[in-house]
């Protein structure tokens, strides 16, 4: 397992450092816009401007997750794909549903990794200049947008291993009409009660890739 | 002798388009196959039944015994797989490939034969394989499956790319290899004169099956061009099954058959031909090639 993990790693170690210092940027950015209201306008309008304006102030990160999901899905699959060498990896002595699923964890792992830093970092300034509900409030309604990131990472993949291009078209716009989920509402906190399920459904789109992979060897065109 | 691959009346299409229907063929252990075939006839579609990346509309393949569309990882482990275009990993560089693959192959690897090969390369150890020539890239493939030491060797179209100088190597590697450790190999090419130094057996593929399959040293015994000459203007329409491929050339007359220069002439003379000076020629491989097949 860890030698599969091996090959992934020299496919995305660039990207993902990449796309770690990507979302650390952003986070900064919006961190740093709190911190300017906090500064300028004081701790009681801040706290106001959250409680009543129904906002977060971090909204510049609600898609950043999904972009680098689905990017890095991208960087990870692509290379498999060029000149089919996804067989190469398929012919290895290793159960190919094994395979794909470590490929997988692999990514998720990444995505996890960077996101769960992200986290760390806004929550490491928030609980600093906010109480507990606010700053809780604040990262509970980043949980769908990161949420998001994972499962466009998911789906991208099982976009990219699809081997039929009229397929794959089919499977982008079933992936688009999916990710619309994880946006309905920019309400802070809109999908608290709906997070498990959530959860349980960005998981279930991990398995969509089976159906590329019993496809790819079908010598699906 | 104990077959490693079996074929058994495959039929495949893509969409209405007839690729092949009932190939049977067999692969003994030991020697060394190769499918020979114009474009189109089938090649790459039977390696990739072969190797498991595709599903014929009917019939089946065994290799060691087992159907390739549900090879268990246990036979994949005795398969090396050579892709067409000598596809490998274009991120990693020949270290990290080497270090990658091996540990999929503990107990068979062989780390020295594939650094052999790769030392007759002016490639940098940290040179990544997407910056690497075709035939740079060919010396990878060939040496990682080498390396891996496999039971039965599928080679799609190893001569892809490669200049005669990579070709060369990549052959005299491949047949030292199987026959000093009797591998059994199955591959196909273009390149006809290639084939002829390293192949025992061979399967020639017209449009819809199989045309002749046989040891090659037969085929090349038992195939022959007939030459004579004819008046001029002379339009030769034969058709008969054992007279292959006549044409005229100015006054040259040719055809291919596997029968004796006795019957040729029997037949020649019962179908009105005024034909003198026969001559038996024996061919190479790639004559034998386009006297089964046709020109065009």
């Amino acid at each position: 397992m860890f030698n599969i993990f091996y090959k992934e790693y020299l496919k995305t170690r660039w990207y993902s450092i990449l796309m770690l210092i990507a979302f650390l940027c952003f986070t900064t950015y919006a961190l740093m816009r709190i911190n300017y209201i906090l500064t300028m306008k004081g701790a009681d309008h801040l706290w106001n401007f959250l409680i009543m304006k129904d906002v977060v102030l971090v909204e510049i990160l609600e898609f950043v997750p999904l972009v680098g999901g689905i990017i890095l899905a991208l960087v990870q699959f692509m290379p498999e794909m060029y000149h089919k060498s996804l067989k190469l990896t398929l012919h290895l002595p290793f159960s190919p549903w094994k395979m794909i699923n470590v490929m997988l964890i692999y990514g998720a792992l990444v995505m996890l990794i960077v996101c769960a830093i992200n986290l760390i970092v806004m929550l490491l300034y928030l609980h600093r200049i906010l109480p507990i509900e606010l700053y809780s409030r604040i990262v509970l309604t980043t949980i769908p947008w990161h949420l998001a990131g994972l499962a466009g990472y998911f789906l991208t993949s099982w976009i990219c291993i699809e081997p039929a291009w009229r397929r794959r078209i089919a499977n982008i716009i079933i992936a688009s009409l999916f990710m619309f989920i994880y946006f309905l509402s920019t309400s802070a906190e809109a999908y608290n009660s709906f997070l498990p399920l959530l959860t349980i459904a960005t998981l279930l789109t991990s398995t969509f890739s089976w159906l590329s992979v019993a496809r790819f060897k079908e010598g699906k065109e | 002798m104990e077959n490693i691959i079996e074929c058994r009346n495959l039929t495949h299409y893509y969409g209405k388009r007839k690729i092949y229907e009932n190939l049977s063929f067999s692969v003994p252990k030991g020697r060394i196959l190769g499918l020979l075939g114009k474009n189109g006839t089938g090649k790459t579609t039977t390696i990739n039944i072969l190797s498991g990346y595709l599903k014929p509309r009917s019939g089946e393949c065994l290799i060691f015994g087992e159907n390739t569309m549900t090879a268990p990882p246990a036979m994949r482990k005795k398969i090396g797989l050579l892709i067409e275009g000598h596809v490998q990993y274009q991120f990693m560089n020949i270290e990290q490939i080497e270090r990658f693959y091996s540990k999929f192959y503990p107990n068979q690897w062989h780390r020295d034969a594939y650094y052999e090969l790769m030392a007759k390369l002016q490639v940098a150890p940290r040179q990544v394989i997407s910056r690497m020539s075709c035939g740079q890239r060919s010396q990878v493939a060939l040496g990682l499956i080498l390396a891996q030491n496999p039971e039965l060797l599928i080679l799609d179209d190893f001569s892809i790319g490669l200049d005669p100088g990579y070709r060369r190597l990549f052959v005299e590697y491949l047949r030292d290899y199987a026959r000093t450790f009797n591998k059994t190999v199955f591959l196909t090419s273009h390149i006809i004169q290639d084939m002829e130094r390293l192949i025992d057996d061979c399967i020639i593929m017209d449009y819809g099956g199989i045309l002749t399959q046989k040891p090659i040293a037969q085929l090349m015994q038992t195939f022959h061009r007939f030459t004579f000459q004819l008046p001029e203007n002379f339009k030769l329409n034969i058709d008969d099954k054992q007279l292959l491929h006549p044409a005229v050339i100015g006054k040259k007359g040719e055809l291919y058959s596997f029968l004796t220069q006795n019957n040729v002439e029997q037949l020649l003379k019962k179908y009105n031909v005024p034909f003198s000076n026969l001559v038996t020629e024996n061919m190479n491989l790639e004559d034998v090639f386009i006297g089964l097949t046709g020109k065009y």
